[in-house]
């Protein structure tokens, strides 16, 4: 904080700050430890913070029970192209309705804005239909077109959109001068100038492929096509019991690239939304 | 470089006409200020140069090439922003040699068009700096930078000194004066400040509502406005107008007479304009009432009532009178200016 606080507040601040953690890392705490107590344990009342003992032949389990490595796989290359072409698709797309004049623009803008507002589950079983008749069933190819040219990329689209308008028009104006045409405009001054929206826009894509749930489970049938969120309700016995500590195991396993990109990108990904206005 | 020559330019936004036929002619090399107040439609001609801006009639030629219908980089044309539009993600040396960049020249050729640039601007220490770290006039100079690099045609100035504080304003003033002496190329210049208008050009054009009022030399403005409208707007302060009628006796207005000179041909209803700069202290002068007065050091500024009319008077005597007290003041003869009730414009 760079404003001078008297200490005593400091101190005030800073343990509020800590309750207020508790809800929040708690249940992270609670995964990661019990992912390596023996299943006995995982329940105990009031529950251990640190393990009694530890088990980590859960780690292992997770790859015997399911073909987790590939899974993994899955989930990251289908969530790279996701984030990559929403990237491209998002900002070309802002970049236009921000920019360039065309007939009906704002109405147009508008109806795409619509889409946000109909949820998934009402939309899943046309997709589905649709996706029958291309033959893409049990392929990934509807995990990677149905957030690319669907919701996320259409929230993706509004936040470029807003960061462009707010881009001195003078910028381009003295690239035209300067002998640039439309597209090399964008792609050599506004695009740069993009980078920390376009940074919030890879981390949340991002986090909603990786998220992703309800479609894997109506378009994905085979194990080996599996992506992480769905694989992760297949840690179960003979009976349908869940085996939590290696359920909670892979899912430990499953939350890494997510911390990693929060620890790594948390600033770009505040100013990107303080640039477009998200946040107050 | 080139001249340019404007021909019944028009613009409108839709059903809103913004200029109404603007004709300017401008010389190779001269360097022409347009001026007016805010909202005239000043930069819109000037975008309209650019090319950043469509043209809804009338032709704009550059060097006797119509170019209404070229983009902004096939006119060779420089502009230098109000606001520097310089790119911030690349440092002074990559803004400064952008468009020749972009024209397909070789590396060599920029870095030493760049250097010569950046040396004629003071700017070689801070080639390798980012927009950022540079304070405003070191901004507006890398804009100058900028445009001078290419070696255009005509350089485009849209109000550039406005975000400057009052100093570096004189400064960048005598700056942007010296380069054009330097470099000599046709430039046209807008501003509303009409000091910079006065010191700057060759040539004023004054603006008012889309229309060019007047066009001429600063001190022909000055001495000869041709209306009202660039009478009262070139001059600080304002000149004093006076409404009232040319008689045998002199120019009669509200409650007194003020002296016109001999051999007058013009008769009836007009205003008679005296700048403050140009009443006199005298004895036998006009009796007004002192209302304020604000001594400069290098002059006193007093505004006073004569007759029925609020009228200031700049002079280079100490004044010592207090409010309320009167006196003494007359125009000065050879420099009055009368205009036609009816049409505003100048009767000699
Ligand atoms: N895109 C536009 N659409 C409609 N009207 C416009 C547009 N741009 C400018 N105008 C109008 O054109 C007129 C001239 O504007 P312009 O910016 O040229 O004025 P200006 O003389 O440069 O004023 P200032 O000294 O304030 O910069 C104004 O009345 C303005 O409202
Ligand atoms: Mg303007």
């Amino acid at each position: 904080m760079k404003t001078d606080l008297s200490p005593r507040i400091k101190v005030a601040l800073y343990g509020l700050m800590c309750v207020l953690l508790i809800p929040f890392v708690f249940p992270t705490w609670w995964m990661i430890t019990s992912s390596v107590k023996p299943i006995s344990d995982i329940f105990a009342f009031p529950p251990d913070l640190w393990p009694r003992r530890f088990d980590f032949s859960t780690y292992a389990q997770v790859f015997e029970l399911q073909p987790f490595a590939r899974q993994y796989w899955n989930s990251a290359y289908i969530a790279a192209i996701v984030t990559a072409g929403t990237m491209i698709v998002s900002s070309m797309a802002g970049y236009a309705f921000a920019r360039i004049k065309f007939p009906f623009s704002n109405a147009i803008f508008m109806v795409v804005l619509l889409g946000l507002l109909i949820p998934s589950e009402v939309t899943i079983v046309p997709l589905f239909q649709m996706f029958l008749g291309w033959g893409m069933i049990n392929t990934h190819w509807p995990l990677i077109l149905v957030p690319i040219f669907g919701a996320p990329s259409v929230f993706a689209t509004f936040v470029m959109r807003q960061f462009f308008i707010a881009l001195p028009t003078e910028l381009e104006e003295a690239a035209r001068v300067d002998g640039l045409g439309r597209f090399k405009i964008f792609w050599i001054i506004a695009l740069p100038l993009a980078k920390p929206a376009l940074g919030a826009v890879a981390i949340f894509t991002f986090l909603h492929s990786w998220n992703l749930y309800l479609e894997p489970i109506v378009f994905l049938s085979s194990t080996q096509m599996f992506t992480l969120p769905q694989a992760l309700t297949q840690f179960t016995d003979a009976y349908g019991g869940a085996m939590w500590n290696i359920q909670l195991a892979a899912a430990t396993m499953t939350a890494i690239p997510v911390l990693l990109v929060f620890i790594v990108a948390q600033k770009q990904f505040v100013e990107g939304l303080a640039h477009t206005g998200l946040k107050g | 470089m080139a001249n340019l020559s404007l021909k019944s330019v028009r613009k409108a936004y839709g059903e809103a006409s913004v200029l109404h036929g603007v004709d300017i002619d401008i010389a190779d090399g001269e360097f022409v200020v347009l001026v007016g107040p805010s909202g005239c439609g000043k930069s819109t001609l000037l975008r309209m140069i650019a090319g950043l801006e469509t043209i809804t009639g009338g032709a704009i030629e550059i060097g006797g090439r119509v170019v209404n219908d070229l983009e902004p980089k096939d006119r060779d044309i420089a502009m230098v922003f109000q606001n520097y539009a310089l790119y911030p993600h690349m440092s002074v040396a990559t803004n400064m040699g952008f468009s020749l960049e972009h024209r397909g020249a070789s590396k060599a050729e920029i870095a030493e068009r760049v250097k010569w640039a950046a040396d004629i601007l003071g700017l070689a220490y801070l080639l390798d700096r980012y927009p950022r770290q540079l304070s405003g006039g070191q901004r507006q100079r890398v804009a100058m930078g900028r445009a001078i690099v290419r070696n255009p045609q005509v350089f485009l100035f849209d109000e550039p000194l406005s975000n400057l504080d009052a100093k570096l304003r004189v400064v960048m003033r005598g700056e942007i004066k010296g380069l054009h002496q330097r470099l000599g190329v046709t430039t046209v210049y807008v501003t509303h400040d009409q000091v910079e208008a006065m010191t700057m050009a060759d040539r004023i054009v004054v603006m008012n509502a889309g229309k060019v009022e007047q066009v001429g030399a600063p001190l022909e403005l000055y001495d000869r406005p041709a209306n009202l409208f660039v009478a009262g707007f070139i001059g600080s302060p304002a000149m004093n107008m006076i409404s009232g009628e040319i008689t045998q006796g002199g120019f009669a207005a509200g409650g007194v007479t003020l002296p016109l000179p001999a051999g007058l041909g013009a008769s009836g209803r007009a205003t008679y304009g005296i700048r403050p700069e140009h009443l006199i202290l005298a004895d036998d002068g006009l009796a007004a009432t002192v209302n304020l007065i604000e001594p400069t050091g290098s002059e006193t500024q007093v505004a006073m009532t004569l007759g029925e009319h609020s009228i200031t008077g700049v002079f280079r005597e100490r004044i010592s009178a207090q409010p309320g007290e009167t006196i003494r003041v007359r125009p000065d003869l050879d420099a009055i200016h009368l205009f036609d009730a009816e049409t505003d414009n100048r009767v000699e």
